[in-house]
C-alpha cells in the first residue's frame, strides 16, 4: 500500500510542472499538453483519495475527467489548427489582440 | 322727414358696374398698356368704360326719377368688407359691419352724372389734347390714371357708408397725386405732387377724426342708419366719450369741424387751398377734371351728405361760411394779377369753391350742391377751353403771349365766352342761378325777413362774396380779354412789347420767379433775330418732348380737332342751360321760364329738418328781388366792363400798368398770392424741417448712442464670458479628461493581450487566497 502522501507529492509535483508549462511555454501545443498533465494530477489526487476513502467514486470521477479531456483536447487541437490557419503562427506571444 | 329714411330702398343689381368698369379699365390698361402698342385700343378702354358707365347712370338716373319722392333710393350689398363687431361705442359694444355697398339715390345719382358725363368728356379732350404722349409710350399711363381716377370718385359718391366715401376720398387724392406728378421727371410737377399729396393728408386727418367720432357716437357708418338715429341722438341729453362730457350739439360742432377740415384739403379752402394752383403742373385734362370738375367737390359732397350733424352744429356751420367767404374772397383777388392762365382759373375754383361753401354754411345745401353743379359746367368748359388754348399756342400758358385768339379757334372762343358768363353770374346764364342763390341764402341769414337781426357774421360773409364776384367777373373778363381779343402776340408779333420769355409748362412759381415782382411790360421781350431761321420750318404739331415748352418762334396758333372743342361746346352749353333745373321760386312768379326749384325739390329727401319743413306762403321780398337785379345787371356787368374798358379797348394795357404804376405793393402783394406760400415755408415747413432736424440728431445721438452703447456692453460682457468659457468651463472638462488620460494610462500596461500573462496573474491571485485561508 502506497502511502497517501507520496501519491499526493507526485500530485503536486505534476501539477506544478503542468502549471508552469502553461505560463511559461509560449507554443499553444506544448501549453494544450500542459494542461493534460495538470488534469491528470487531478486524476491522480481523485484516485488516491478513492483508495485512501474506499469510496468508488472518486474513481468515477477520474474516468469522466479523462473523458472531458479528450473532448478538450479535440477541441483546443481544432482551436490551434484554426489559429495556424488565420495567423501562420502558434506562438502565443504573437496574438496579442487585447491589449489596451 | 322720417319717411325719407324709413322708405324702402330698391335694389339694383348692376349699380357696381358703375365705379367697377372704370377699374377694369385702368386694370387693363394699367397692366397691358405698355404692350398694347396701339393706341386706339387704349381710347376704346378708357372712354368705353366711362361711357358705358354714364350711360348705366343715365338708365339709374331715369328709374330713379321714376320712383316716388321718398322713396328715391337704389342699392346694391356686394360683401362685407370688415368687421368692426366689439368696437366700444356710445351706448355699448358695436356689432356693426362694413358693407361694400353702392346706394344710388337723388345725391349720388348727381354726382354720378356728373363725374361719369364730365369725366367722359374730359377723357374725349385728353385723346387730343395728350397728342404728343401718345407716342411717347406715356399715353397708356395717363389714361389708367384717368379711370383709377373716375373709379375712386365714383367710389366717394355712391358709396353707401362713410368708410365707402372714404376709400374714393383717399382714392382721388392718390390718383390726384399721380396725375399732378404725371411729368413725374419734371421737378415742379413732381413737387407739386407731392404737396397737392401732403396738404390732402393734413385735411384727410380731420376727416377721419371726424367720422371715427360719427362711428364712436353713432356705433355705424351707414348714411340710412345715421339719418335714421340722428333725431334720438340730437335728443340725448349729454353725450359722454373718451371722459368728456357734453351735449350733443358740442359734439356735432367737433365732429363737423373735423370733417371741415378734411373738406378744406380735398376742396382747397383757407388755409390748406395751397396745393391746388401749383396742381395745375398737370396736364390741362386732369386739372379739368380733378381740379375742376368733381375731385375738389367731394369736400361739399361730404358736407351735403352728412347735412343731418351740420343742421344740428351752429358752430360748425359758422364756421364753414367764415372759411368759405373768406376763401371766396381771397382767392378771387389772387385770380386779378396773374398772368397764367391756368393759374387764373386755379385760383379762380378755389373762390368758387368757396361759394359752394358759404351756401353750405348758411344751411343753403342744395344752393351750394347746385353752384357745384353748374361750376363743374363751367369750370370744366373753362378748364378744356385754357387747353385748347395751350394746346394752340404751342403750350404757351402766359396770357401776355396770346391773345386774338378768337379769329383762329372761334369755336373754343365762343365756348369759353359763354362759360365766362355764366361764372360771372349773369342772367340768364347757370352761375347766375346758383351764385345768386347762394349770396341771397346767406343774405337772408343776417336779413331775417326784414328784421336786420341775423348773425353779423353772415352780412360780412355777404360782403366777401358780392366782392368775390366783382373780382370773378374781373378775371374772367380779363381772361377772356387777354386771350382772345387784341392782337396775337406769340411768334415774335409784339406790337406793345407785353409778351415775356415764356417759362415752362406748368411752371409754379411759389413767387420767386421774375415776373412776380415785376409789373407787365418790364419784361424782356423775345429776342426776333432768333426765330428767323425757325420761320421756314413747315409747322407741325410737335411731337417732342413736352419738357421743351418754350416758345416756337414764327408759329401761328390754329383750331384744335374736334375732340377737344367738342368737349368744350358741349360743357358750356350745359353751363348756358344748366341754371333753368333750379329756377329760383321768386323769379317764377315773376317770369316763368321753367319749373320752379327743380333741383331742390329733386334734394330734398336727402335733407334733414330740424323742425317739419313749413310751407308757409311767404312773398318773396323785394329786397330779394333789388339783389338779383342789383348783382346780375351793374355789379357783375360792371366788372366786366371795367376789365374790358382796361384790357380790350386799349392793348397796350396803359391803363393797368398805370395802375399798378400807382399802387405798386398793392399789385405785388396780390401778384404773389399774398406771400402765403412764403409764409407756410418760412412758418411751418421751415421750422417742421428744423424740428425734424433736432429729432433726427436726437435719433443719431440719442437714441442710435443708446443702441451703440448697449451694443458695446454686450460685446464686452460677451468677451467676459467667452473667457470664462474658454478658461473655466473647458479648463475644468480639460482637466478632468487629462486625469482620466493619465490614470488609464497607468492602468493600460495591464491589459498585454498575452492570456498568459493573466493566468498568471489569475494564479497568483489564486496562491494568496490559498495561503491566505492556509494561514487564517
Amino acid at each position: 500500500m502506497v502511502n497517501l502522501n507520496a501519491v499526493l507529492l507526485i500530485s503536486f509535483l505534476l501539477f506544478s510542472i503542468g502549471i508552469a508549462g502553461v505560463l511559461i511555454r509560449r507554443n499553444a501545443l506544448v501549453i494544450l499538453m500542459c494542461v493534460e498533465l495538470m488534469l491528470n494530477a487531478a486524476n491522480l489526487n481523485f484516485i488516491a483519495f478513492a483508495r485512501h476513502s474506499g469510496s468508488v467514486s472518486g474513481q468515477a470521477f477520474a474516468l469522466l475527467i479523462m473523458g472531458f479531456a479528450a473532448a478538450e483536447v479535440a477541441v483546443g487541437l481544432a482551436l490551434v489548427v484554426a489559429l495556424y490557419r488565420k495567423r501562420d503562427t502558434v506562438q502565443v506571444d504573437d496574438i496579442n489582440l487585447l491589449k489596451g | 322727414m322720417e319717411h325719407a329714411m324709413t322708405a324702402a330702398s330698391h335694389p339694383a343689381s348692376y349699380l357696381w358696374l358703375i365705379p367697377f368698369l372704370p377699374l377694369f379699365g385702368f386694370l387693363i390698361n394699367g397692366l397691358s398698356g405698355k404692350r398694347l402698342k396701339n393706341n386706339a385700343v387704349v381710347d376704346t378702354i378708357a372712354l368705353g368704360s366711362v361711357g358705358v358707365g354714364f350711360l348705366l347712370t343715365v338708365y339709374y338716373f331715369i328709374q330713379l326719377i321714376g320712383l316716388p319722392a321718398e322713396g328715391r333710393s337704389l342699392h346694391q350689398d356686394l360683401w362685407t368688407w370688415f368687421d368692426v363687431g366689439g368696437a366700444r361705442v356710445l351706448g355699448g359694444l358695436s356689432t356693426y359691419k362694413i358693407q361694400w355697398a353702392y346706394k344710388f339715390d337723388v345725391l349720388s345719382a348727381c354726382m354720378a352724372l356728373l363725374v361719369t358725363g364730365a369725366g367722359f368728356l374730359i377723357h374725349l379732350f385728353s385723346t387730343g389734347y395728350m397728342a404728343e404722349e401718345r407716342n411717347d409710350g406715356r399715353y397708356y399711363r395717363f389714361m389708367a390714371y384717368l379711370n383709377l381716377f373716375v373709379f375712386s370718385m365714383l367710389n366717394l359718391v355712391l358709396g353707401a357708408n362713410i368708410m365707402m366715401m372714404f376709400l374714393g376720398w383717399e382714392g382721388v387724392g392718390l390718383c390726384s397725386y399721380l396725375l399732378i406728378g404725371f411729368y413725374f421727371d419734371k421737378e415742379s410737377a413732381a413737387i407739386a405732387g407731392k404737396k397737392a399729396f401732403v396738404t390732402n393728408r393734413i385735411g384727410d386727418f380731420g376727416f377721419m377724426i371726424g367720422f371715427f367720432l360719427i362711428f364712436q357716437v353713432f356705433g355705424s357708418l351707414d348714411y340710412n342708419t345715421l339719418m335714421g338715429s340722428v333725431r334720438e341722438v340730437v335728443n340725448l341729453p349729454l353725450i359722454t366719450l373718451y371722459g368728456h362730457t357734453a351735449s350733443p350739439t358740442w359734439w356735432f360742432n367737433l365732429i363737423g369741424c373735423c370733417l371741415f377740415v378734411g373738406a378744406m384739403g380735398k376742396s382747397a379752402q383757407i388755409p390748406l387751398y395751397v396745393w391746388l394752383p401749383d396742381a395745375m403742373a398737370g396736364p390741362t385734362p386732369v386739372s379739368a377734371l380733378i381740379h375742376a370738375a368733381t375731385m375738389v367737390t367731394s369736400g361739399l359732397y361730404m358736407i351735403t351728405r352728412l347735412n343731418f350733424i351740420y343742421v344740428s352744429a351752429p358752430v360748425a356751420l359758422a364756421v364753414v361760411l367764415a372759411f368759405g367767404s373768406l376763401t371766396a374772397f381771397v382767392a378771387a383777388t389772387m385770380g386779378l394779377a396773374q398772368y397764367d392762365i391756368k393759374k387764373v382759373l386755379a385760383y379762380s375754383t378755389v373762390s368758387q369753391l368757396g361759394f359752394m361753401f358759404m351756401g353750405m354754411g348758411a344751411g343753403a345745401f342744395t344752393a351750394g350742391m347746385f353752384h357745384v353743379f353748374t361750376h363743374a359746367f363751367f369750370k370744366a368748359s373753362l378748364f378744356l377751353g385754357s387747353g385748347a388754348v395751350i394746346a394752340a399756342c404751342h403750350h404757351e400758358q402766359d396770357m401776355r403771349n396770346m391773345g386774338g385768339l378768337k379769329k383762329v379757334m372761334p369755336i373754343t372762343a365762343m365756348s369759353m365766352i359763354l362759360a365766362t358768363f355764366a361764372i360771372a353770374g349773369i342772367f340768364p346764364f347757370s352761375g347766375f342761378f346758383s351764385k345768386d342763390e347762394i349770396l341771397w341764402k346767406v343774405f337772408e341769414g343776417w336779413y331775417a325777413h326784414g328784421h336786420y337781426t341775423g348773425p353779423v357774421l353772415n352780412l360780412v360773409a355777404w360782403i366777401l362774396g358780392m366782392l368775390g364776384a366783382f373780382c370773378t367777373a374781373f378775371y374772367m373778363t380779363r381772361l377772356i380779354a387777354m386771350t382772345f381779343y387784341g392782337e396775337y402776340r406769340g411768334g415774335g408779333n409784339d406790337p406793345h412789347g407785353l409778351t415775356v420769355q415764356s417759362e415752362a409748362h406748368g411752371h409754379d412759381d411759389h413767387g420767386h420767379d421774375a415776373h412776380g415782382h415785376a409789373a407787365p411790360g418790364h419784361h424782356v421781350p423775345v429776342h426776333h433775330e432768333n426765330h428767323v431761321h425757325e420761320l421756314d420750318k413747315p409747322h407741325n404739331h410737335r411731337t417732342d418732348d413736352p419738357e421743351d415748352h418754350d416758345i416756337v418762334p414764327g408759329h401761328v396758333p390754329h383750331e384744335v380737332s374736334w375732340r377737344m372743342w367738342l368737349p368744350v361746346a358741349i360743357l358750356a352749353g350745359l353751363a348756358v342751360v344748366g341754371g333753368f333745373l333750379n329756377y329760383p321760386e321768386s323769379l317764377h312768379r315773376i317770369l316763368p321760364l321753367a319749373p320752379s326749384e327743380l333741383f331742390t325739390k329733386w334734394l330734398e329727401p336727402l335733407l334733414y329738418q330740424v323742425a317739419p319743413a313749413h310751407h308757409g306762403e311767404h312773398v318773396p321780398p323785394a329786397m330779394e328781388y333789388g339783389l338779383m337785379a342789383w348783382a346780375t345787371f351793374i355789379w357783375a356787368p360792371g366788372a366786366m366792363l371795367l376789365a374790358w374798358w382796361m384790357y380790350k379797348i386799349d392793348p397796350s394795357w396803359s391803363r393797368p400798368k398805370a395802375f399798378v404804376a400807382k399802387f405798386p405793393n398793392l399789385y405785388r402783394w396780390v401778384n404773389a398770392k399774398y406771400y402765403v406760400d412764403e409764409f407756410y415755408e418760412a412758418a411751418i415747413i421751415e421750422p417742421l424741417k428744423r424740428f425734424s432736424a433736432q429729432l433726427w440728431s436726437f435719433d443719431t445721438w440719442v437714441v442710435d448712442g443708446v443702441v451703440n452703447g448697449v451694443a458695446r456692453v454686450t460685446l464686452i460682457w460677451a468677451s467676459l464670458m467667452n473667457w470664462a468659457d474658454e478658461y473655466l468651463v473647458d479648463g475644468t472638462i480639460d482637466l478632468i479628461e487629462y486625469i482620466v488620460q493619465e490614470t488609464s494610462q497607468v492602468f493600460r500596461g495591464l491589459q498585454s493581450g498575452r492570456v498568459q500573462n493573466y493566468a498568471f496573474v489569475m494564479f497568483i491571485g489564486f496562491l494568496v487566497f490559498a495561503f491566505w485561508k492556509f494561514l487564517a
